[in-house]
């Protein structure tokens, strides 16, 4: 029971991360109908940013939020110059670009960093909130989790409440009817990437400063893979999806691959494919998502 | 230089085709016996190696690029997950060579059918899932692999995470073979003046051994592009191009979709797999790190580099591909950048670039580049269906050959897709 508990609670601690990047996908998914493949590499580059900068001596909180201004700004410039030139509805320049960011990013963070793994250092206090038994809900856990609800209902406030979220959300509704209306949508668009960005930053620092984890150069090419998986499960364009879609996947990956005999532990990355795989074969919308109509 | 002009499907055609094949596979054989060992060019302070190791890896992944040409190339699925398929059949090989003391290419028996039906086994769901869902998905199986061979309940056949060495049987020239690669060694170097580029006396044991795969490989390599060529050319291949070009199109028109894209992948899994079988021959292990997302990632850059849709173009990728990382790791200094800059994952960096800045510039890829530069000096005239000379030919060699550049438009050079007009096109 203690050991059930205790994967319960870092389900929810991975789960949270995980959300954080599939919101982040999510973002740039409902903007440009575009799965940004080098999301995973954006927020590992800025968590390293934000590592540098703690060296520097920066608070490490304020080192994150300068990290997020960095990786908001670098997205706006990379949708600037990469993204917008290209056709949105022509499939394989989009991927071959974002692979190619993939690559160079994830090689630059390996010159720049190398590939040892360094301790990100803590964000939340140290031990543990509640004790169950021998095992316990650590600080880590609970604050990542109202760290990601409170930025989840941060985007709704921003997308609801604000006249740029209202020309986003206007953009992502109708690309060309917005723009009818007066909407700039390019910068529109470079706001949804710099956002998308910025919040992808916070997760892969939330999911590094986790004591068991360490920040190195390949740290995020399984997340990219749980998060999107988490991202599809919620619908590729819900918010909200995402961050229930991450809390499944880290319940996955805790939960069923744990108990489960038969799927041996090495398996929770297959098992988030599975997922993945099943969510897009028979409900492509999701379970929040908006499913899409198709004239034929 | 004025611009000459061919007609398809004439003997000059031919001739200008093979002429051009054979040039080609000539300067790979000359390169082969001149770095059969120590293949280093030096250049300032830094050595690069040109051996055959490289080489052979090259001609590997130019084999899994080729599958990826069937697949993304010409019928249009962004699939990304080849290194999934290179994975399987190094490991099918090292499996039997290791455990069951197969011949290497004896596995071949197994590896490409083997491949070819789990390839159209998970080809099966690209039915319903399309574009970028298509990409994130097998992006997903690509990095499944590793985990997937490490797995307990087979790591006696796969070796666990150590991977599986196939080391105690090795690939050993045969007499003969032996003796003629002494023979034109010997014949090389009594050239006047180049000569001392290929060597003196004959091949010891180890150069043998290797000149030996390396004409294997080529030999092995030559088929699947041979095969694929034919294959894309007939009827099967214009319909994954109908598909590629417009799905509705193609299926208004009669083209099995379900039937026509999972052969596609069938195909794309079985050269995957051969590409396997070489790598494990050249290298002699299949470890669990080698067939990761990455690898799946440098197949794709292999592609666009050469050129999307082009059988030469996974030629010049697979070359790209190795030889890039392979020199960036080797040079230690370049005037003007700091040294920290050339340690570490600098190739990497270099082709992740190189995919971005070529998507700008040559969207077709090195291949489109070279053939808009060929295209000033020879063109390729297709003839219409019904065997008639095209009036743009006629015109263009009638007269002085200035203004009949702009009638002729370049992709009618595309010389993989449109040849053999007098004899193909017009057999429905």
């Amino acid at each position: 029971m203690d050991l059930f508990i205790q994967r319960v609670f870092d389900g929810l601690a991975n789960g949270s991360a995980y959300a954080l990047i599939a919101v982040a996908l999510v973002l740039i998914f409902k903007a440009t109908t575009l799965i940004n493949f080098a999301q995973g590499e954006m927020a590992m580059l800025g968590a390293f940013v934000a590592l540098q900068l703690w060296y520097w001596g920066v608070p490490v909180w304020i080192a994150v939020i300068l990290a997020m201004l960095f990786s908001a700004v670098l997205a706006a410039g990379i949708e600037r110059t990469l993204i917008r030139p290209f056709d949105p509805k022509d499939h394989l320049p989009l991927v071959i670009i974002t692979l190619g960011l993939f690559l160079a990013i994830n090689a630059f963070a390996g010159i720049v960093w190398r590939f040892d793994p360094r301790q990100f250092p803590e964000m939340f206090p140290g031990g543990n909130a509640l004790d169950i038994g021998s095992r316990g809900l650590s600080w880590f856990a609970v604050f990542t989790i109202i760290l990601t609800v409170g930025v989840i209902l941060l985007l709704q406030l921003l997308l609801n409440k604000t006249k740029i979220g209202l020309a986003f959300r206007a953009v992502s509704s109708n690309l060309e009817s917005s723009e009818l209306v007066g909407i700039k949508v390019g910068s529109t668009l470079q706001f949804g990437w710099a956002l998308a960005a910025a919040v992808g930053t916070l997760g892969a620092c939330v999911y590094v400063a986790n004591p068991l984890l360490s920040l190195e150069p390949s740290v995020m090419l399984r997340v990219l893979i749980f998060a999107a998986s988490a991202a599809a499960l919620g619908g590729l364009d819900s918010i909200w999806g995402a961050l229930v879609g991450g809390l499944a996947i880290g319940f996955v990956q805790s939960l069923l691959v744990q108990y489960i005999d038969f799927i041996p532990s090495e398996m929770s990355l297959a098992a988030a494919v599975v997922v993945l795989l099943i969510v897009l074969l028979f409900k492509p919308a999701g379970l929040f998502g908006t499913a899409s109509v198709e004239r034929v | 230089m004025a611009t000459k002009y061919i007609l398809a499907g004439t003997q000059q055609h031919r001739i200008w085709k093979y002429a051009t094949w054979g040039l080609f596979i000539v300067v790979v054989m000359l390169v082969a016996f001149a770095y059969v060992d120590t293949g280093t060019i030096d250049i300032g302070d830094n050595s690069y190696n040109l051996s055959m190791i490289r080489i052979a890896k090259a001609v590997s992944f130019g084999v899994a690029i080729l599958g990826l040409q069937c697949v993304v190339g010409f019928t249009g699925q962004v699939a990304l997950g080849q290194s999934f398929f290179v994975g399987t059949g190094a490991y099918i090989t090292a499996w039997l060579v290791a455990d069951h003391q197969w011949p290497y290419l004896l596995t071949l028996v197994v590896v490409v059918p083997a491949c070819f039906l789990i390839g159209m086994l998970l080809g099966l769901p690209a039915l319903r899932i399309k574009g970028l869902y298509l990409a994130l998905v097998t992006l997903g199986m690509a990095a499944v692999f590793p985990s997937i061979v490490k797995l307990d309940a087979i790591s006696d056949q796969t070796g666990g995470s150590g991977g599986k060495s196939t080391a105690e049987s090795k690939l050993v020239s045969p007499e003969w073979a032996t003796s003629i690669f002494d023979g034109i060694a010997g014949v090389l170097q009594a050239v006047p003046l180049v000569g001392q580029y290929f060597g003196d006396g004959d091949l010891s044991e180890r150069e043998a051994d290797r000149m030996w795969k390396f004409v294997l490989f080529i030999i092995v390599a030559a088929i699947c592009f041979w095969i694929v060529n034919n294959l894309v050319k007939s009827r099967p291949g214009r319909a994954m191009r109908a598909i590629r070009d417009n799905e509705t199109g193609a299926a208004v028109s009669g083209v099995d979709l379900a039937m026509t894209k999972t052969l596609a992948f069938g195909v794309a899994s079985a050269l995957g797999g051969v590409a396997g079988t070489i790598y494990v021959m050249e290298v002699g292990i299949a470890s669990p790190d080698d067939f990761t997302q990455l690898l799946a990632i440098n197949l794709i850059v292999g592609l666009v580099v050469g050129g999307v849709g082009t059988l030469s173009g996974a030629v010049v990728g697979g070359l790209v591909v190795v030889l890039i990382p392979d020199w960036a790791a080797s040079t230690e200094s370049v005037a003007g950048v700091p040294e920290r800059w050339l340690q570490g994952p600098t190739g990497s960096f270099l082709l992740g670039v190189m995919l971005i800045f070529l998507t700008f510039v040559m969207p077709g890829g090195i291949v489109a580049g070279f053939r808009k530069l060929r295209a000033r000096y020879v063109q390729v005239v297709p003839r219409p269906p019904d065997g008639s000379v095209p009036a743009a030919f006629a015109a263009a060699t009638a007269g002085p050959a200035t203004d009949g550049e702009a009638m002729l438009s370049n992709e009618s050079d595309d010389e993989l897709v449109h040849t053999g007009s007098d004899s193909g096109s017009n057999d429905e």
